[in-house]
C-alpha cells in the first residue's frame, strides 16, 4: 500500500512497522521502525505518561523521515 | 540416556466403568474423568465426547492435542504442570496409549484454533481424524478472562491425558521403542567423521495466548536453550498457544516430532546429530535478532556442521526463518528451513513475508490459503459455528446444510511446519 500510495499520488509515505525486513523486502521507502508487533506505535509498559512520550518521539521521528529527501530505502532509526 | 517408550496400541474407544485398556479398547470411566477435570473451579461446564476414525464427526474449535502418556518410574508427566515435580524428561520409561488423544475444545480466542473432521475430504489433513479421540469439551465461568480460559484448558488436557495412561499403565505393551544418545562429547567421540546436525525448532512465543512452554516454563522471555532429543521427544515441550490451526505444534507434535525422529534415525549412520535448540519468535525486532543470534552460538559452540530450522505461525515469524537462515548460512552451516506458505487462494501471491537469498534449502509444507470443501457431519462436537471466526473460515463458510467452504488452514495441524502433514509444493 505504502509503495502504490507513493506511485499513484506521488505522495511521500513513511510506514512505522515493528519488523524491519518485512518492510525493506516489500519495498517500503521511508521506515520508522515500531515498538512491537502488538502494539507498534505505543509503548504501554512505559505506563501513560510513558506512552504518550514515546508515541509523539515516533510521530515527530515520522514527520522527519517524511521530510527527507532520499535516492534509497531509508531506515529511521533516531 | 536411554527413554524406553512402552507403547499399547489403542484401536478403539469406549465409555466403561474402569478406565482400563483391554485387547486395544480404551475404556473411560466417563463420570471420574469428569470429576477429575471439574476440580478446576473455574470451570462452570465439563463434559467428555467421544470421536473415533471414520465418523461422521467434527470437532471445533480445537484447541490442543495431547497424547495420554505417563511415567512408569515417578508421578505425572509433564515436569512444572499441574503439580508435577520438576524431573528430567527423556530417561527411563514412559507408558504411552498409542493411537489415543485428548483433544481439548472450547472458543478462546476465536480466529486462532481449527477444526478437526473425522472421515470425508477434510480427514486427510490432519493426524487427528486417525486417532481414537476424547474430547474435552469445556465451558468457563462467567468473565473469566481468555489467558485463565487458555491455562486451564491447557492444563485439563494434559491432565485427563496423564489420567488415562495412569489407570493403564499396568497394562503389557505391545511395542517398546528405545531412544538412546549420549552426550554431546560422547557422540562426537565415537563419530568423529560425521558430520554434525542441530535442530533448530522454532515456537510461538509471542505472549497474549501465543506461548510455549519448556519443563512448565514459558519460553517468550527466555533465550535459546539446546535439549537431548530425548526431552523433546518424552514431554520437555507443551504447546499454549492459539496460532493460525494449521501450522500450530500441538503438545501432541512436540512428541512425534518427524524432524527429531528422523535425526535420530541417522544418528551414527550418516550424521551426528547433536540436539534441539526450542528457539523464539519475539514481537520485537531486537527480540528476533537476539535469538537467532543466540541460535549461531549454540550451533556454533557445538561445532555444527548443518542446520534444519522449523517455523510455527506465518507472517511475522518468517522474518526470524529468514535471519536464522542467513545467520548460518554466512557462518558456514549449512541450513535447511521447513516451511508452509501463504501464497493466497490461486497459490500465486509471494508465500512468505520476507525473503533473503541465503534461504537456498526450503522444504514446503503446503498452501494454507487452498480451498477445500467439507460436507455436513452427522455429529457436531462443540461449536459449529465458530468457523466463522476461525482463521481461514468467514461468516459464510458456513452453509445451512452443514458444509463449509474454507481455507486449508482451518484444519489443526494441516500444513504442520514439523512436517507432519501431507501437503507440499509441486514445482512448475
Amino acid at each position: 500500500m505504502t509503495r502504490e500510495i507513493e506511485n499513484a499520488a506521488g505522495i511521500p509515505v513513511v510506514q512505522i512497522a515493528t519488523i524491519v525486513p518485512i518492510m525493506l523486502t516489500v519495498g517500503a521507502n521511508r521506515i520508522v521502525p515500531g515498538v512491537a508487533i502488538p502494539h507498534p506505535t505505543g509503548a504501554p509498559q512505559l505506563g501513560e505518561d510513558g506512552d504518550k512520550a514515546k508515541r509523539r518521539e515516533l510521530v515527530l521521528r515520522a514527520f522527519k523521515a517524511m521530510e527527507t529527501s532520499i535516492d534509497d530505502q531509508m531506515v529511521f532509526e533516531d | 540416556m536411554k527413554l524406553e517408550l512402552h507403547k499399547v496400541k489403542v484401536r478403539d474407544i469406549q465409555w466403561g466403568d474402569v478406565t482400563s485398556v483391554k485387547d486395544g479398547v480404551l475404556y473411560v470411566n466417563k463420570e471420574e474423568a469428569i470429576s477429575l477435570i471439574a476440580e478446576e473451579s473455574r470451570f462452570a461446564k465439563v463434559d467428555l465426547e467421544l470421536a473415533r476414525p471414520g465418523e461422521s464427526a467434527r470437532i471445533i474449535p480445537v484447541k490442543d492435542v495431547v497424547e495420554p502418556r505417563v511415567k512408569m518410574d515417578r508421578k505425572g508427566y509433564y515436569p512444572g504442570f499441574n503439580n508435577t515435580a520438576m524431573a528430567r524428561c527423556g530417561e527411563g520409561r514412559t507408558f504411552v496409549l498409542d493411537g489415543a488423544a485428548v483433544v481439548t475444545c472450547g472458543p478462546i480466542v476465536a480466529f486462532q484454533e481449527g477444526f478437526v473432521d473425522m472421515s470425508g475430504p477434510g480427514a486427510v489433513y490432519t493426524p487427528f481424524s486417525a486417532t481414537q479421540n476424547i474430547v474435552l469439551v469445556v465451558e468457563p465461568i462467567e468473565d473469566l478472562e481468555q489467558h485463565q480460559y487458555e491455562q486451564i484448558l491447557r492444563e485439563a488436557g494434559l491432565k485427563l491425558g496423564v489420567y488415562l495412561a495412569d489407570k493403564c499403565k499396568d497394562t503389557p505393551a505391545d511395542e517398546v521403542t528405545t531412544y538412546e544418545k549420549g552426550t554431546v562429547p560422547e557422540e562426537v567421540e565415537k563419530y568423529p567423521d560425521l558430520p554434525k546436525v542441530i535442530y533448530v525448532c522454532m515456537n510461538i512465543t509471542q505472549g497474549l495466548l501465543h506461548d510455549t512452554y519448556v519443563y512448565g516454563s514459558d519460553i517468550r522471555p527466555a533465550l535459546p536453550t539446546l535439549l537431548h532429543p530425548n526431552e523433546v521427544l518424552d514431554g520437555a515441550m507443551v504447546s499454549g498457544n492459539c496460532v493460525s490451526a494449521c501450522d500450530k505444534n500441538t503438545t501432541w507434535h512436540h512428541v512425534h516430532n518427524p524432524i527429531v525422529a528422523a535425526l535420530y534415525a541417522r544418528h551414527g549412520k550418516d550424521l551426528n546429530f547433536l540436539g534441539v535448540i526450542p528457539t523464539q519468535e519475539s514481537t520485537v525486532l531486537m527480540g528476533k535478532i537476539r535469538a537467532s543470534q543466540m541460535n549461531l552460538s549454540i550451533a556454533q559452540e557445538l561445532g555444527a556442521d548443518g542446520v534444519i530450522v522449523s517455523e510455527e505461525g506465518y507472517g511475522n515469524p518468517d522474518t526470524d526463518l529468514c535471519m536464522n537462515a542467513r545467520n548460518f548460512e554466512k557462518a558456514g552451516i549449512k541450513s535447511v528451513v521447513v516451511s508452509d506458505e501463504a501464497a493466497g487462494t490461486d497459490g500465486a501471491s509471494q508465500s512468505l513475508a520476507d525473503a533473503t537469498p541465503e534461504m537456498t534449502g526450503f522444504v514446503s509444507c503446503g498452501n494454507v490459503n487452498e480451498m477445500l470443501e467439507v460436507p455436513p457431519m452427522e455429529k457436531l462436537i462443540g461449536w459449529p459455528e465458530s468457523i466463522a471466526h476461525l482463521s481461514g473460515g468467514a461468516a459464510e463458510s458456513l452453509r445451512p446444510d452443514g458444509s463449509m467452504y474454507v481455507e486449508m488452514q482451518s484444519i489443526i495441524a494441516s500444513t504442520a511446519e514439523i512436517g507432519f502433514n501431507k501437503v507440499g509444493c509441486e514445482w512448475i
